[in-house]
C-alpha cells in the first residue's frame, strides 16, 4: 500500500517535473478552442492588410474543462507548404521546441465568452503561408490547451500573406551612385597612373 | 660597397627598415608605418580583411535574410559555395595580374570592381540575386594573393614567412569578427526605427564603403616595390615588363605549386568550409541559442589573429636553423595533427569538450595556411604571382569539393561529415613528402651538391633573355634565398656567404 503510493507520488511529480520542463507534446494537448480568422480576398499585405480573429471555448466540452485556463496566446503559424527545406521553422512535438507559430498576434486572459481582436500584419512577417493558433495557458504559464483555424492536416483556411520588400528608392539610388564612383574612381587612378608613368619617360 | 646591377639612382634610397640587396626588409616591425615596407604591411592586411568581411557579412545577418527573400536551406546552401567558388579562378588571375602589373593596382582594381557587388547585396530581391550577389562579393578574397605577393616582395627571407603569415592571418580575422560587427550594425540601425527588412540592407553600406576606401588607400599610400611602382620602374627600364604568357607557363610546370595547391584545400579550404557550417554544428548539436553558436563560431575565425602569423614565425624560426627542409617538415606535422583534431572533434559528444577540440584544431589548421606560405615565396621568382595564386585557388577548391561531398544534403550527420573531413585532411597532406628542392633538398632527401639557388631560379630564364639581362631580380633573389639551406650545411658548404651579385 504505502510502495503504491509511493509509485504513484513519484509518478506524479515526474509528470510535473517533465511538464515544468517544457516537455508538453503538442498531441497531448486538447483541442478546445475554436478559431477563426478572417481576411479580406486575395494575398495580404505585410504592415498594410488586417486579420479578425475571433476565438472562445467549444461549447460541446463538459463544463469545468476551461478551469485552469488563465490566458489565452493567438498566435501566427506557418502552414507546411512554408515549412519544406527551411528547418528553422520545423514543426515538434514538444511545444517548447516547436517553431511553427514564431508571431504573436495577441495574448489576453482568458475570458468565458467569445473575444475578437483585430490584427494589422506586422512589418517583419515574411512571404509565406499561415494559419492562426491559440493556446490557452494556465497559471504557471504551461499551455494546457488548444485551438486553430485549420483542420489537424494543417489545408483548410490557409491564407497568404506577402511581405514587405523593405528596399527603398533612397536605397537603390546610393546603390547605384556608390557602385558607380567606385568604378569611374578605379578608371581614375588608371590614368592618373599612365601619365606618371609617361613623365617618369621623358 | 658598390651594388652591381641595375640600381639607377645617383643616391641609394634611404629606408627606416634593413634591407638587402633587392631592398627587401630583413625586419619586420609589427606596429610601425614605415614606408615602404610597413606601410604596405598594413595597406595590404587591412583591405585583405574588409574583403573577407564583406564575403562573410551575410551569414551572421541570414535568419533575417532568409524570411525577406523567402530563402530554402538549399538556397543558401548554394549561395555559401557560390561565395568561395568564384574565387579560384579568380586568385589564379590574381597572381598572373600581380606578375604583370604590380600587387597595388592588381588588388585595389579587384577589390573596386567587387564593391558593387556589396552595395547590391542591399537590394537584392529574390533568392537568384542573392546567389549572385554572394557569388560576386566571393571574388575580392582572391586579393589574398595579391596581398601575399605584395608581402613576398617587400620583405626578405628571413622574415617573408612572418610578414605572410599576419598579412594572411589578420585579413582572415575578417572572415570571424564580422559575425560580431554585422549583428551589432543591424542592431543599432533598427535601434533608429527601420524595419527588420530595410536595416539589414543598410547595415550592407558599412563594409561595402569600408571596402572602397581600403582600396582608395591602397593607392594613395601604397607602393609595390620597395623602389617603386611597377609602372614607373618599368618605364624608367629598372623592372623589365615580362610576356604574360612565358610567366604563366613557368608557373604551372612547376609541380611544387601543383602540390600545395592541393594541400592548401586541405588547411585554408577546410577553414572557409567550417567558417560556413560550424555556427548551425552547435546550434544544432547542443541545442545553443543563435547568437552563442554565433559567438563560437566567431571564434573560430577569431584565433587567426595569432594562430596564421604563429604559423608564418614558426616557418622563419625553424628555417634558420633547418633551413627548407624544417620548414617542410614542421607544415606536414602541423597540418596532419589539424586533421587528428579535426577526427576527434567529430567524436566528442560534450559541448565543452568540442569547444576545446575546435579551438586545437583551429590553432593548427590555420598555423598551417602560414606554414604553406612560408614555403610558397620560394618555389619561383619570375612566377611568384601565378604560385600563389595556384595555391590560394587550390584553397578555395578544397572548400568548395569539401562542402560538396560532407555537407550538402542530408548524406552524412555533420559529426560524421567532420570526422571524414579530418581523415581526407590527412590523406591529402602526404604529397608534401614530394617536394624536393635540388638545392635545398626534400622531407626525405638531402640537397644535390652541384645544384645552387642560381641554378634553381636561372633555369626559369632562357639564354636570350638573360643576354637582355632580364633575370637580375631573380639572381639578387637566389643570393639572398641562401639561409634557407639551413645552419649546419651552410656553415659547412661555404667559406664566406656574404657576395655581392655575381656579374654576369
Amino acid at each position: 500500500m504505502a510502495a503504491r503510493g509511493l509509485l504513484l507520488a513519484s509518478f506524479l511529480l515526474f509528470s510535473c517535473f517533465a511538464e515544468t520542463y517544457g516537455m508538453i507534446s503538442f498531441s497531448s494537448l486538447q483541442r478546445t478552442l475554436v478559431v477563426t480568422a478572417s481576411h479580406r480576398q486575395g494575398l495580404l499585405k505585410g504592415g498594410e492588410d488586417k486579420i479578425t480573429v475571433i476565438w472562445g471555448l467549444n461549447q460541446s466540452f463538459p463544463a469545468g474543462t476551461d478551469s485552469a485556463y488563465t490566458t489565452i496566446g493567438v498566435k501566427l503559424c506557418y502552414a507546411p507548404i512554408s515549412q519544406v527545406d527551411r528547418a528553422w521553422r520545423k514543426t515538434d512535438d514538444r511545444v517548447s521546441k516547436d517553431k511553427t507559430c514564431q508571431f504573436k498576434i495577441v495574448s489576453r486572459p482568458y475570458s468565458n465568452t467569445n473575444q475578437t481582436f483585430e490584427w494589422t500584419i506586422e512589418r517583419d512577417v515574411p512571404t509565406a503561408t499561415y494559419f492562426v493558433r491559440a493556446y490557452a495557458f494556465n497559471a504557471e504559464d504551461l499551455e494546457v490547451a488548444y485551438g486553430q483555424n485549420t483542420d489537424a492536416k494543417k489545408t483548410t483556411n490557409l491564407f497568404e500573406i506577402q511581405a514587405i520588400t523593405g528596399r527603398h528608392m533612397s536605397l537603390d539610388i546610393a546603390s547605384v551612385c556608390f557602385s558607380a564612383l567606385s568604378v569611374v574612381a578605379l578608371m581614375g587612378f588608371v590614368f592618373a597612373e599612365k601619365r606618371k608613368g609617361r613623365k617618369a619617360q621623358q | 660597397m658598390e651594388v652591381q646591377g641595375t640600381v639607377p639612382e645617383t643616391h641609394p634610397p634611404k629606408f627606416t627598415l634593413q634591407v638587402d640587396t633587392e631592398h627587401k626588409a630583413t625586419e619586420f616591425r609589427l606596429f610601425s608605418m614605415a614606408a615602404p615596407h610597413m606601410r604596405a604591411f598594413q595597406l595590404a592586411w587591412v583591405s585583405f580583411f574588409s574583403c573577407f568581411v564583406s564575403t562573410f557579412a551575410a551569414p551572421p545577418l541570414l535568419p533575417i535574410i532568409r524570411d525577406n527573400l523567402n530563402l530554402t536551406s538549399t538556397d543558401i546552401g548554394n549561395a555559401g559555395i557560390a561565395a568561395v567558388s568564384g574565387a579560384i579562378f579568380a586568385r589564379l588571375a590574381m597572381g598572373t595580374a600581380c606578375d604583370l602589373f604590380g600587387p597595388r593596382f592588381a588588388s585595389a582594381s579587384l577589390i573596386l570592381l567587387t564593391t558593387p557587388a556589396v552595395y547590391f547585396t542591399s537590394i537584392a530581391s529574390s533568392p537568384v540575386s542573392f546567389l549572385l550577389v554572394r557569388f560576386f562579393t566571393g571574388f575580392s578574397i582572391a586579393t589574398f594573393v595579391s596581398t601575399q605577393f605584395w608581402m613576398s616582395s617587400m620583405f626578405s627571407a628571413p622574415v617573408v614567412g612572418t610578414a605572410n603569415g599576419v598579412a594572411g592571418g589578420w585579413g582572415n580575422l575578417g572572415g570571424g569578427a564580422t559575425q560580431l560587427i554585422m549583428p551589432l550594425l543591424f542592431g543599432l540601425i533598427r535601434h533608429t526605427g527601420a524595419d527588420n527588412f530595410t536595416a539589414w540592407r543598410i547595415a550592407f553600406f558599412i563594409p561595402a564603403l569600408f571596402q572602397t576606401l581600403s582600396a582608395f588607400a591602397v593607392l594613395i599610400f601604397g607602393q609595390d616595390l620597395p623602389d617603386g611602382n611597377f609602372r614607373g620602374l618599368q618605364k624608367s627600364g629598372d623592372k623589365p615588363k615580362d610576356k604574360f604568357s612565358l610567366v604563366f607557363y613557368h608557373g604551372i610546370i612547376n609541380y611544387r605549386g601543383w602540390i600545395l595547391a592541393l594541400t592548401y584545400g586541405y588547411c585554408f579550404g577546410v577553414e572557409l568550409a567550417v567558417d560556413n557550417i560550424i555556427a548551425e554544428y552547435f546550434y544544432d548539436r547542443f541545442n545553443l541559442k543563435l547568437h552563442t553558436a554565433g559567438m563560437i563560431a566567431a571564434s573560430f575565425g577569431l584565433a587567426n589573429v595569432i594562430s596564421r602569423p604563429g604559423g608564418g614565425i614558426i616557418s622563419d624560426v625553424v628555417a634558420k636553423r633547418f633551413g627548407m627542409r624544417g620548414r617542410l617538415w614542421t607544415l606536414w606535422v602541423v597540418q596532419t595533427l589539424g586533421g587528428v583534431f579535426c577526427i576527434i572533434l567529430g567524436q566528442v559528444g560534450s559541448l565543452s569538450a568540442s569547444i576545446a577540440v575546435m579551438i586545437a584544431f583551429s590553432l593548427f589548421v590555420q598555423a598551417a595556411c602560414g606554414l604553406t606560405f612560408g614555403v610558397v615565396p620560394f618555389i619561383s621568382r619570375r612566377s611568384l604571382g601565378v604560385i600563389s595564386g595556384m595555391a590560394g585557388g587550390g584553397g578555395n577548391v578544397g572548400a568548395v569539393l569539401t562542402q560538396l561531398i560532407f555537407f550538402k544534403g542530408s548524406k552524412y550527420s555533420k559529426e560524421t561529415g567532420i570526422t571524414l573531413m579530418g581523415v581526407m585532411i590527412i590523406c591529402c597532406t602526404l604529397p608534401i613528402c614530394l617536394i624536393y628542392f635540388p638545392q635545398w633538398g626534400g622531407m626525405f632527401c638531402g640537397p644535390s651538391a652541384k645544384q645552387t639557388e642560381e641554378d634553381y631560379y636561372m633555369s626559369e630564364w632562357s639564354s636570350t633573355e638573360k643576354e637582355k639581362g632580364l633575370h637580375h631580380a631573380s639572381l639578387k633573389f637566389a643570393d639572398n634565398s641562401r639561409n634557407e639551406k639551413g645552419r649546419r650545411v651552410k656553415a659547412a658548404a661555404l667559406p664566406t656567404d656574404e657576395s655581392s651579385p655575381t656579374q654576369v
